[in-house]
């Protein structure tokens, strides 16, 4: 029998739910595997698109971002904006080649500490079962690494993010803050950007 | 209510000064929240320092929470207040003088050691010849004449203890005083009176144990292996004195069989204790819990007569102790302990069957309740109050922190045996009736803290410090500490690394001002427990050692590493150091960041015209701020007009009536009845809401503060016949007979009641508090009515916790009887022959081992609370709420009306069930708390706000678009458009800065090249 893999997984989680929950699961004594490790950010709204790619070129085998529910952020919308740079993530993922199970955007509240252990338990046997980044996909860890770096610098440039906001100003005035409707909105606005940069074959991030 | 019958000082400005007496938990909370609404504080404490009895135990109920470490912070935080006045070895003499204007004369014993000069080195201690029992550690250590009670104690300063030392007693030794290199040794110390004038008294002495005589009943002090509760605690504590081993004292061998023993001097009228001491059947599960935590295999049995878990979100706590530490839960009470020829020890009981069973115990564990204090008869001379027939401070139910004397209020165990969490409530609420009381005397003597200057680090390399916390066994039990401090030191830019046993002690941040000025450190990463509870008092340390508090980053390796990866110590230590390697590459780009200071509108809102709602809005208005009270209702008054007795047979609706008179006529409070909240904006400080009333234009009101009071209602029961048979009622229901003039129908020969109706199952998960002690003052009343009347309860546990277990009592002695049925086992109800015939109740009575029907002429359901539904007003608040819909409070020991979101409060049934005196107590305490950003008249946020790079900004307004606080503007400038923030209503959520194309947009400490910087370093592992 081989010892299954021991991922290595970053998360983005928010001052107020996430992070709140992750601290109550310890205050409760719930255990979960320990392969996350934790970068605290006041809103998942903060979130980069760059820092999940960043994160991935870095070493990284999955990135986890916890936020709160939506329609309960504490900054009103911020996780629909975490929403927004999901999808981009996603798309790259796919354009990458990279399987998009090893991103993952999801909620738990502060009173949630069981929930979130849920959550990480179940993802980090996920990613247990992808294996190494690459691996499961076919690629060349490096080459694959260093394309993600790449794709993270191309998060940074303005012509991707003036589709992302785009995208944003949409999903806003449409008040339509469902996950594949979001995915939409930023597939319309970045694809042809994407393609252009990242190439790769034309992969829709959702679904 | 309380506040209304306390008189208004006579003559002349009140003093601004208050005195609290006893330095536990609840006293120092109420200090600290004294200091915040703007007096001066007289802590006189009896011991050699505060913390009280908090401070010797080891975790908490029920969150198993390290006690020292969440206390530690208000400790220390007590000792640093400019404001409070610390004074040891004292005790209250006399009071005179009137409300406003006391004066107290207090006894200081000598310390003989100087305070001041003190460096808490410990060096008496080592060359001390007399040895002595060590109190902290329950004597089963020892410590000398010359000591210090713990590491962490406040003052941090060593005392001797008169009664013992060589040199006092026999003017020999002296060799601390040789010892002393500060030379603080004061032999001539006299005991001194001091006089203080303060405007109100608080007292908060705690509370006294049960005697040694009751303990010797069951072997105690015969037997080694029988401990209290309170020597058991220190066994498992790491700082205590077998280092956190739980042994047998008799062998020093692991138990393998441990039993615990509740209501030791509790319910128990041969000790004279009817009473029920409210907290032993929590900590006996916390200690069960951790005694399993020490030892995977040892059995683990608790002997009840019921389980009075009662708290909020105890009863889930308490069962999911007990499953996952597979103990045994037995309903008995052993009469004796005997030893046995093995060395191990003997306990008999009788189960509810009457059976007799024995069985044999490697360790003995009594869990010891509380009396009144041991100086409860002087306190009561030297103040003048009464006290209760058990000897606690006698009180109202409307008036609960008031004594009998105006202006002298009581809190914590002294009010009544209770737990942490209502202690603290009691500090916050007596910090608003001293503040209602003496408003006119605010800020009249106190002064403003003064911090250094802070050093200017701009062209500074970076210098980063790292202190690696044990928090006693909470990290340092499986992770390796000095491992992650050794790693600490590779790290780039880190100049100096140390481990901590409790980081969050006044010696270690004494420690921390002299590293950082020692090694010059200009960032300070601490590696402990979590941000969001311990962050602000590592910032105050930077302040007082010249550096902003933004230069302060902590990895959390308790929280969200030792704690959740309790068996895996070689993967939690790898996380714990990839967290300070991550926390460190984020420390070298923190920069100083400049304070802002935002006024702040002094009024409040208030959400709900209960009892709740209406006395927080009375003691808001009466420490002198402007109030908004919203009802949905068009009149006030909630559900306490549905009682028509409390217990001791007053009529509660005409409190309520003179509440309710009090709040409309009082110039400072708005009532908008017929209303609701529709929408609110804005955060601590400066609130916008939307009122929207029925019939009239919505209002807008600012405001500094909310209060939620929103109340809840009975459940309604749809098991055992209810609406279908006349012969079904509920309690509010009975009450209201209860209160008619002929209450009973003819003929109605049998009541039966049943309890945890909706409570303690698949419809509402919680435990509702109020039921049993409602359904006893309603079986109590009947039995008055008409002794003959037969009436059965049938329970589950009878939770007639603290004074009620008297009524408990009364009850038996009328002949009530009390059946308990098994919650797989409820009570089955049927129809009689005719629709309004008496309905049949069956169950099974585990005294006579069968099944029982009884013909109810009456059948009484106690049915549980149910909260008003939250989550509209917890969106629009941003606050949470629990599984159960009850808001989530930020802290459940610590701060329990606070909610997390800034100037949010809450109290009464929005919280949890609760009685009418802990509802009153609870938003005295809301409106205490309430009223510190107001009393303070402006916040400091933390500056974590937004900042343009006018270079990069192409002035496209994403972030204008997208804010979500209209904290960020588009402005002309000759060249064309940029954006700008607004500091004074940026939060920092850092959307604007996701959304920026150009990335012109970066947020204060959560910067790209921080968080960068984070991402680089967990690659690095």
């Amino acid at each position: 029998m081989t010892e299954p893999y021991n991922p290595k997984i970053l998360g983005f989680l928010c001052n107020w739910c996430c992070y709140t929950a992750a601290d109550s699961a310890g205050v409760g004594r719930y255990q979960y595997p320990p392969n996350l490790r934790v970068i605290r950010i006041m809103c998942t709204g903060r979130l980069d698109p760059s820092f999940p790619l960043e994160g991935l070129a870095g070493g990284a085998d999955a990135i986890f971002v916890g936020g709160c529910h939506p329609g309960e952020c504490h900054y009103q919308d911020g996780n629909y904006h975490a929403l927004v740079s999901a999808a981009l993530v996603h798309e790259t993922l796919a354009r990458l080649g990279v399987n998009r199970e090893r991103f993952l955007i999801d909620w738990a509240s502060a009173a949630e500490g069981p929930n979130f252990v849920k959550i990480i338990t179940r993802f980090t046997k996920r990613a247990a079962e992808l294996g190494p980044l690459g691996e499961n996909e076919g690629l060349d860890p490096a080459a694959l690494r260093q394309r993600l770096a790449e794709a993270a610098e191309f998060a940074r440039g303005r012509k991707i993010r003036t589709g992302l906001l785009n995208a944003a100003k949409e999903m806003m005035k449409g008040g339509d803050f469902k996950r594949d409707t979001i995915a939409s909105l930023v597939h319309a606005k970045c694809d042809k950007t994407l393609a252009e940069l990242v190439g790769g074959g034309a992969g829709r991030g959702e679904g | 209510m309380a506040s209304t019958k306390q008189p208004p000082p006579v003559g002349g400005v009140p003093s601004g000064a208050v005195l609290v007496l006893g330095g536990g938990v609840a006293g120092v909370q109420s200090s600290l929240d004294l200091t915040e609404l703007g007096f001066k504080v007289y802590l006189v404490e009896k011991s050699g320092a505060i913390g009280g009895v908090m401070a010797r135990l080891d975790k908490t109920f029920p969150t198993n929470d390290c006690s020292l470490c969440i206390l530690a912070p208000k400790l220390v935080e007590a000792g640093r207040d400019p404001n409070i006045h610390i004074l040891t070895k004292s005790e209250l003499v006399s009071l005179t003088g009137e409300p406003g204007n006391f004066t107290a004369v207090v006894r200081k014993e000598p310390r003989f050691i100087d305070e001041e000069a003190c460096t808490g080195c410990g060096q008496c201690t080592l060359y001390c010849l007399k040895q002595i029992g060590d109190d902290y550690n329950e004597h089963l250590a020892t410590s000398k004449a010359a000591h210090i009670d713990y590491s962490q104690a406040v003052p941090t300063s060593y005392y001797i203890d008169a009664k013992a030392c060589l040199r006092l007693n026999y003017e020999t030794c002296g060799l601390c005083a040789v010892a002393c290199q500060a030379g603080a040794i004061r032999f001539d110390q006299k005991e001194e009176e001091v006089e203080l004038r303060v405007g109100a008294v608080v007292l908060a002495p705690g509370f006294g144990r049960v005697g040694e005589e009751v303990l010797r009943h069951y072997g105690w002090g015969k037997y080694e292996d029988v401990l209290t509760a309170f020597e058991h605690e220190r066994l498992m504590c790491a700082s205590g004195p077998t280092g956190g081993e739980i042994v047998r004292p008799s062998d020093e061998k692991h138990p393998k069989k441990i039993a615990f023993l509740q209501c030791i001097g509790s319910r128990d009228e041969t000790c004279g204790n009817n009473y029920c001491s409210s907290v032993c059947c929590m900590y006996a599960i916390k200690q069960a819990s951790l005694a399993r935590e020490h030892d995977a295999q040892a059995e683990i049995t608790l002997f009840y007569m019921d389980v009075r878990t009662h708290g909020k979100g105890f009863d889930a706590a308490r069962e999911r102790a007990i499953a996952e530490g597979n103990f045994r839960v037995v309903y008995g009470r052993p009469a004796k302990v005997e030893d046995v020829f093995d060395g191990r020890l003997l306990l008999t009981w009788a189960d509810d069957a009457g059976r007799h069973n024995y069985e044999k115990f490697d360790l003995v564990v009594l869990s010891q309740g509380l009396e009144s204090p041991p100086d409860a008869e002087q306190l009561s001379r030297a103040c003048r109050i009464d006290l209760n027939p058990y000897q606690f401070a006698a009180t109202d139910t409307y008036t609960p922190l008031a004594t009998s004397r105006p202006g002298v209020f009581v809190i914590g165990a002294f009010q009544g045996p209770k737990d942490i969490p209502d202690s603290v409530t009691q500090a916050g609420g007596v910090a608003g009736l001293c503040s209602g009381l003496l408003a006119r005397g605010r800020a009249s003597e106190t002064v403003r803290a003064e911090f250094p200057a802070e050093r200017d680090i701009a062209g500074e390399e970076p210098r980063v410090g790292v202190f690696v916390c044990h928090c006693g066994i909470n990290i340092g039990g499986v992770v390796d500490v000095r491992a992650v401090r050794d790693y600490a030191k590779t790290l780039p830019n880190v100049v100096y690394a140390t481990d901590n046993l409790y980081s969050c002690s006044q010696d270690t941040q004494q420690h921390l001002v002299e590293i950082i000025d020692k090694h010059r450190l200009n960032r300070v990463v601490v590696a402990a427990c979590t941000p969001r509870t311990h962050e602000p008092l590592f910032q105050a340390t930077l302040r007082d050692a010249g550096l902003n508090r933004s230069l302060f980053e902590m990895a959390n390796i308790r929280d969200q590493c030792s704690w959740v990866h309790m068996h895996e110590p070689a993967a939690a230590t790898d996380k714990a150091k990839d967290a300070v390697r991550m926390a460190v590459a984020k420390a070298r780009h923190l920069t100083a960041l400049a304070e802002q200071q935002l006024p702040v509108t002094p009024s409040a809102l208030v959400v709900g015209g209960g009892l709740a709602g209406l006395t927080a809005a009375l003691s808001i208005a009466e420490q002198g701020y402007e109030t908004t009270l919203v009802e949905r209702e068009r009149s006030l008054g909630g559900r306490v007009q549905l009682l028509t007795a409390d217990r001791h047979g007053h009529d509660p609706r005409e409190e309520l009536k003179e509440l309710v008179t009090r709040v409309e006529k009082h110039p400072r409070i708005t009532v908008c009845a017929e209303s609701k909240v529709a929408g609110v904006s804005g955060y601590v400080g400066n609130f916008t809401t939307t009122i929207d009333r029925a019939g009239q234009e919505s209002l807008v009101v600012n405001h500094g503060v909310t209060v939620l009071a929103t109340g809840g209602n009975a459940y309604v029961p749809g098991q055992y016949l209810y609406g279908t048979s006349p012969r079904v009622m509920t309690q509010l229901e009975l009450e209201h007979r209860l209160g008619a003039p002929r209450p009973l129908a003819k003929g109605i020969r049998q009541v039966v009641m049943i309890q945890c109706v909706g409570s303690r199952g698949e419809d509402l998960a919680y435990c509702s508090r109020v039921c049993c002690g409602q359904a006893l003052k309603n079986a109590l009343r009947l039995k008055r009515m008409d002794p003959e009347l037969a009436i059965t309860v049938l329970y589950r546990d009878m939770r007639a916790y603290g004074f009620l277990e008297d009524d408990y009592r009364a009850a038996r002695e009328l002949g009530v009887i009390f059946s308990r049925y098994r919650p797989g086992e409820p009570p089955q109800v049927t129809q009689g022959r005719g629709k309004s015939s008496p309905v049949t109740v069956t169950y099974f009575d585990p005294l006579l081992d069968e099944s029982v029907a009884v013909a109810a002429d009456l059948l009484v359901l106690s049915v549980g609370i149910v909260p008003e539904d939250p989550k509209e007003l917890a969106r629009m608040l941003k606050v949470p709420v629990t599984a159960d819909n009850f808001f989530l409070e930020a802290h459940v020991k610590l701060r329990p009306v606070d909610l997390p979101v800034d100037g949010v409060y809450v109290c009464g049934l929005a919280h949890a069930p609760k009685g009418m005196d802990e509802t009153i107590a609870q938003a005295q305490a809301a409106a205490g708390r309430a009223c510190q950003p107001l009393a303070r008249g402006s916040i400091t946020p933390e500056p974590i706000v937004s900042h343009v790079d006018p270079e990069k900004c192409i002035g496209c307004g994403a972030c204008e678009t997208f804010c979500p606080y209209k904290a960020i503007a588009i402005y002309k400038e000759n060249k064309g458009r940029k954006a700008k923030t607004i500091s004074a209503s940026c939060k920092g959520c850092g959307v604007c800065a996701a959304r920026c194309p150009t990335m012109a947009i970066d947020m204060g400490r959560f910067t790209l090249e921080g968080i960068r910087a984070q991402i680089y370093a967990f690659g690095e592992g």
